[in-house]
């Protein structure tokens, strides 16, 4: 037992800064889209079709002579939309299953694990194909098929930190105060979760931003004339050796978002739990 | 361990049965008429009755849950409406194919991805790690559907050395024929999932190393390869064995994305086309067939796992 | 002494590189062990004595930077030869066999594989040979044992095959880092013999490391005390302990809690806390915390003979060694015997089963034949009655997995009870008990790290059962937080602190004052002092021992260690497989008549300057999860005084020696009675 007191401030890592600069860019350019775009992302101009990249229109233009930096700029919040409202829904629904699934010792908890068991043996592309495959394809379908596709995980996760928190003996100390469940919940399990929590929800950001553009891509997303970046690459494949660019502007700007989201979830892990591994 | 293999089959099929209720109740409990959405919107009340009448859609929703679900333990899968075939050949044909990518992929991934990753262990902090590391985080990063585009604009479309699109049975084209179609494929397939199985092997191979096993067995003069290949491989290979069996839902992912950029006449591709053509019998019945196909592969591993593992394969009695 | 001794150690320094700087981690540690020589290396944690093993194996890793004048091994340079030594001729034990042992491999063919590597035997020959080492080592049924895997072996039947392992090559040197220390008192004990046994009939030579007095005793002649790095005392093993030189030394004796000497005095804890090793002092590092500190301890100290000229083996590192040093004893407390309060805590026929594996693990199948095994159940506490009195301390003791722990969160009401009852002052407590019973019973854990919630300052720590409870409210709630702080002996600056910032006994009392928040009448107190180094350890008990006296509040003191309970206890109750087999006033557990459990629960017990104590030694064979007969004595499976049948049969009749001392055994009072004393003092 060391006497000296170790106060331990660990440096923020650089995976975390640079991850956090980009995507905050990326959100920033998201939210600003509509009034720095140079053209209007939706607009045809049969004059300017398929023009490469050039300094009028930077990223090139599509086969209806729509600008492709626009577009861009204008499907950015397609993708963070995605990343974040699905995961944001995952949360929502994983976080109570999994307290509950943690907290309960009876029935409650052994049918939702038997379900998450269920929902976690299909492939998760299938669970959302399967959902949009009967209604007709939105991109809020989209979020909520995708959200709806991480809640088991997120439920496994929750109570396995739950779990480990329950058997800490500050939480044993609280049982013989005789401190009600909420208190204990609120005041030494959740603020303890957080961690390996927010850890996780890196990592389904990047998943949801996979899951979701790949979706597009197969058309089951956003619909056209939608600039997401997942439906421009699909719509750039007739294209793609007359105008390559149309479909490598948008493959490149979701390659950039995707390596900032892991470099984020990278730097978390790293700030958070050291130990914690990482899962598919 | 056969006991734990019994127990886990049981598992399997409890899955699998729930999963029918999961997929029929989506398709026909959802708000929506099935028959409706099979013809949309501009259909004739009268075609909409015929077609209510053909697949039996006036029965109680039981009746027809337990019509479907006997005819799949029959080996019935349905008809398919849009090609008015019965689903379970075309699925079987389109499975094979899809069966030859998967396998070729998952091969590659488990021996290239752990390979990497031992490497990466056992030459931690030098240069070599260092880029492996780099790449990991650009190979796990590209979306598969980017990646399709990015090899064909390349290798097809500018150089020329491989076919863009399309399958050549190997009766027709030969080896050559036959596998030139499956290379950019095979490679969009496995480059995310190598980074995926190299990295957590690395980190579970170093973690092993860091073991006190591994220290006794260093300390008994036991000589460094001996070290790594007979104690640290055998116990790091375990979870890379659980990541492997996750990695085969990506890959079942990734292989509907592939399968249509590349026009592989594959059970992904199989899939999406009954997805736009809302052949809902042939659609129920594939993603049945999907499903089934990940369990087993889960199984397997579950399997693979209690093989390497001592504590599943004897149980706790005492010598 | 012509020979040149076997390993010779000469100013090795080891170096780590960490985050805040080069830590130095050994400071010029010299040792040497002769032929056939057993040396102890003792230290408290963070001492460097583990890092001394690795150094000599070469196998510190690239962040360890080693250096010596010397290291030569018989005539060997041991850096230079370590790889070619290891395994060869320096054979090592680690402190925990199940992480020694590789879960994938069998226990025969890791010992084996030396004998292949080294010995160039083929593998049959080899494995025959590893089946004979291993009943050489005590394992029954040792083709068994080598077919098996690691997960399958007890914790002593594991050391047993680490040991055969070390063993193999016939090696001059066994390198033991704390090979008892995660194993059971009664299985420390037997290998314990073994190691004697094969020293002697080996003609080994040891170095073990412990930070167990006794166990050292026991077995080495020569002793070297480790203090942050450097060695701060060397020589004979009995003189050394006999009469300590070195003030650490003199410390560390003084706040050992020994079984032999029952509750006597107060232990004499060392204050304060290991210096910080990335800044090495270059006068003496113990300065901080020695009573003895005077400016001239700045200078630099050297490891010199206590005393010149006379004996030339007795080394310390201290300028004041030769003189009569006594650690002030702290104020006597007034050590009021308590028990004659009224009953407080009556527990009665309380059990506790635990099922083990869910639905689908208790399929199985034979012949293809789906069954359906009924619930397979652990009775971890089983139908025990006890009662603890007010302002008395009820120590219990038992092995691992007896069920004492969950015993102590049965009479919480923290896990239900399947049967049984349970009152307090008198009152039914229901399974679900009320606020009352909530404020006046608490408890302490073992684990200081898991036991504060890392997200919440001291004062928030303790103010919540303060209010809570309605004890105080707003600015009196943060002075009796003040008060509770003082309690345990910490300054008001503590209240703004996070857990993270605490020492493990800093920690440890702020989870006491925790629980004597809410003013309680009863503690329980879990392995309370289990997890803290003797030094610090000696502060919590004198601590505990005060708060009783002060405030006359009633323990249930848990504890795996017999000197710790002897030391704290008015009545001590023995549990063994769930049950309590004897239950008394601690004079009178400790002293014959024993049952046979107890007794051979105490002669286990490893105990400083009583190396002579051989005479009456009872061992167990095998341990606790040996299999057992139903409906008897939870111990007649091991009883080394079993009468037959009977014992697996038939309940115990419950013996009472003397009034409240009860003996659950078929043996006759008398057989009993007759039995030597296994401590040293009846």
């Amino acid at each position: 037992m060391s006497g000296a007191v170790a106060v331990r401030r660990r440096a923020i890592p650089g995976a975390l800064v640079w991850g956090g600069i980009i995507v905050g860019a990326i959100a920033l350019l998201a939210v600003l889209g509509p009034w720095i775009v140079p053209y209007d992302p939706d607009a045809f101009s049969v004059r300017n079709r398929l023009q490469p990249p050039s300094g009028t229109f930077w990223f090139g233009t599509d086969e209806f002579g729509r600008d492709v930096f626009s577009r861009v700029l204008a499907g950015a919040h397609y993708s963070l939309a995605m990343g974040f409202g699905a995961t944001a829904l995952s949360l929502a629904f994983g976080i109570p299953l999994g307290l509950i699934a943690a907290f309960d010792r009876g029935w409650l908890s052994e049918a939702i694990m038997r379900a998450v068991d269920v929902l976690i043996s299909v492939p998760p592309i299938l669970l959302g194909l399967l959902v949009l495959a009967v209604t007709e394809p939105a991109l809020w379908k989209t979020v909520v098929a995708v959200g709806l596709v991480y809640v088991p995980i997120m439920t496994r996760i929750v109570r396995a930190v739950g779990l480990g928190l329950l058997a800490e003996d500050f939480v044993q100390a609280a049982r013989a105060r005789g401190e009600s469940a909420a208190w204990i919940l609120a005041v030494d399990i959740l603020p303890n979760a957080w961690p390996p929590i927010i850890v996780e929800t890196a990592l389904r950001i990047t998943f949801a931003i996979l899951l979701g553009s790949a979706l597009s891509f197969l058309g089951l997303g956003a619909q056209p004339p939608a600039s997401e970046w997942g439906l421009m690459i699909a719509e750039s494949r007739p294209f793609i050796e007359q105008a390559p660019w149309i479909g490598l502007a948008p493959g490149l700007c979701l390659c950039i978002l995707l390596i900032a989201v892991n470099l984020l979830g990278e730097g978390l892990r790293e700030l958070l739990d050291p130990r914690l591994r990482g899962r598919g | 361990m056969a006991s734990y293999i019994a127990r886990r089959l049981v598992a399997v099929l409890g899955v699998l049965w729930a999963m029918t209720l999961l997929i029929f109740g989506i398709v026909h409990l959802l708000p929506g008429n099935v028959a409706y959405m099979i013809l949309g919107e501009y259909a004739t009340a009268d075609a909409i009755a015929t077609l209510e009448a053909r697949l039996g859609l006036n029965d109680p929703i039981y009746v027809q849950y337990w019509r479907w679900f006997t005819g799949l333990l029959g080996g019935d899968f349905g008809q398919s409406l849009v090609m008015d075939r019965p689903a379970g050949p075309l699925i079987a044909e389109a499975l094979g194919r899809s069966a030859i990518l998967a396998g070729i992929s998952i091969v590659l991934v488990a021996i290239i991805g752990i390979a990497l990753g031992i490497h990466s262990a056992v030459h931690k902090g030098t240069l070599s790690d260092r880029l492996l590391t780099l790449l990991q985080y650009f190979f796990i990063a590209v979306p598969e559907f980017f990646w399709c585009i990015l090899l064909i604009l390349f290798f097809a479309a500018w150089l020329g050395w491989l076919p863009a699109t399309g399958y050549t049975p190997l009766a027709e084209g030969g080896l050559v024929g036959w596998g030139v179609h499956l290379i950019l494929p095979v490679f969009t397939l496995v480059s995310g999932l190598i980074a995926h199985v190299s990295r957590l092997t690395r980190s579970s191979m170093l973690e092993t190393l860091d073991s006190g096993y591994v220290l006794a067995a260093r300390a008994r003069g036991v000589p460094e390869r001996l070290v790594l290949r007979r104690h640290a491989l055998p116990n790091a290979l375990l979870p890379t064995v659980t990541v492997l069996a996750v990695d085969v839902g990506i890959l079942i992912g990734g292989i509907v994305v592939v399968e249509t950029v590349f026009a592989y006449p594959g059970l992904g591709r199989l899939l999406i086309f009954a997805i736009e053509n809302h052949d809902v019998p042939l659609l129920m019945a594939g993603m049945m067939v999907v499903t089934t196909v990940y369990a087993v592969a889960n199984l397997v591993a579950d399997i693979l796992y209690a093989f390497l593992n001592p504590r599943i394969r004897y149980g706790r009695a005492a010598a | 002494m012509a020979d040149a001794p076997l390993l010779s150690l000469d100013a090795l320094s080891v170096t780590y590189a960490t985050g805040r700087g080069p830590l130095a981690a050994l400071q010029d540690v010299s040792l040497a062990i002769p032929k056939g020589g057993a040396m102890g290396l003792v230290g408290e944690s963070g001492s460097g004595k583990s890092s001394v093993v690795l150094a000599i194996l070469g196998l510190l890793g690239e962040g360890a930077r080693v250096t010596a004048a010397a290291a030569r091994f018989d005539g060997h340079d041991l850096f230079a030869e370590a790889p070619a030594l290891r395994g060869r001729r320096i054979g090592v034990v680690f402190q925990d066999p199940s992480a020694a042992l590789n879960p994938a491999l069998t226990v025969g063919s890791q010992v084996a594989e030396p004998l292949v590597l080294h010995r160039g035997m083929s593998q049959e020959d080899a494995a025959a040979r590893a089946v004979s080492l291993l009943s050489e080592v005590g394992l029954p049924r040792a083709e068994a044992v080598a077919r098996a895997y690691p997960h399958q072996l007890s914790g002593g039947m594991k050391q047993r095959a680490v040991i055969a392992g070390a063993l193999a090559c016939e090696p001059d040197l066994l390198l033991l880092d704390e090979p008892t220390t995660a194993l059971d008192v009664t299985v420390e004990a037997q290998i314990l013999d073994l190691l004697e046994g094969l020293r002697k009939s080996r003609g080994l030579s040891l170095l073990l490391v412990s930070h167990n007095l006794g166990i050292v005793d026991r077995l080495c002649d020569d002793l070297t005390v480790l203090y942050a790095g450097r060695v701060v005392e060397q020589g004979p093993a009995e003189a050394l302990l006999g009469v300590p030189s070195h003030p650490y030394t003199r410390g560390l004796l003084g706040a050992l809690p020994r079984a032999d000497r029952g509750r006597i005095g107060r232990l004499v804890p060392i204050p304060g806390g290991l210096p910080d090793l990335t800044q090495p002092d270059p006068g003496c590092n113990f300065r901080a915390r020695c009573a003895f500190a005077e400016p001239a301890c700045a200078a630099p100290q050297v490891l010199a003979p206590v005393r010149s000229g006379a004996d030339a083996s007795r080394l310390a590192r201290c300028h004041k060694a030769g003189e009569n040093l006594i650690w002030p004893v702290p104020d006597e407390a007034v050590r009021r015997h308590r028990g004659e309060g009224d009953i407080l805590l009556a527990a009665e026929g309380l059990s506790r089963s635990f099922a083990l594996g869910g639905l689908l693990g208790r399929l199985s199948f034979r012949n293809g034949i789906p069954r359906l095994a009924p619930q397979a159940e652990v009775r971890a506490v089983d139908g025990v009655t006890l009662s603890v009195r007010a302002g008395e301390v009820l120590g219990l003791v038992g092995e691992s997995g007896c069920g004492k722990t969950t015993l102590g969160r049965l009479v919480l009401r923290l896990i239900a009870s399947d049967s049984g009852t349970l009152r307090f002052a008198g009152e039914l407590v229901p399974d679900k008990p009320g606020a009352a019973f909530r404020r006046r019973a608490q408890i302490v854990f073992q684990n200081p790290d898991s036991s504060l919630n890392p997200r919440k300052t001291v004062a928030e720590i303790i103010r919540r059962p303060v209010t809570l409870f309605g004890i105080a409210r707003g600015a009196e709630a943060d002075a009796e937080v003040d008060r509770l702080l003082e309690l345990v002996r910490l300054s008001p600056a503590y209240r703004g602190r996070y857990p993270h910032q605490l020492s493990g006994g800093e920690k440890q009392r702020i989870g006491i004052a925790r629980a004597l928040a809410s003013r309680p009448d009863f503690l329980v107190c879990d392995e309370a002092v289990s997890a803290l180094d003797v030094s610090v350890q000696a502060a919590v008990l004198n601590l505990l021992d005060d708060l009783r006296d002060r405030l006359g509040v009633a323990y249930l003191f848990i504890s795996h260690d017999i000197g710790v309970i002897a030391h704290v206890a008015d009545r001590i109750a023995v549990m063994y497989r769930g049950k309590v087999v004897e239950e008394g006033p601690a004079r009178a557990v400790l002293a014959p008549p024993y049952h046979p459990y107890t007794e051979a629960l105490l002669s286990a017990v490893p105990l400083v300057g009583s190396s002579g104590r051989a005479a009456a030694r009872i061992r167990l064979a095998g341990d606790v999860s040996s299999a057992a007969g139903a409906g008897g004595c939870p111990f007649a499976h091991r009883c080394p005084r079993r009468i037959g049948p009977v014992c697996d049969t038939v309940v115990p009749p419950v013996l009472e020696p003397k009034k409240g001392h009860r003996i659950a055994c078929h043996l006759p009072l008398e057989t009993l009675a007759a039995v030597p004393p296994a401590l040293g003092w009846a």
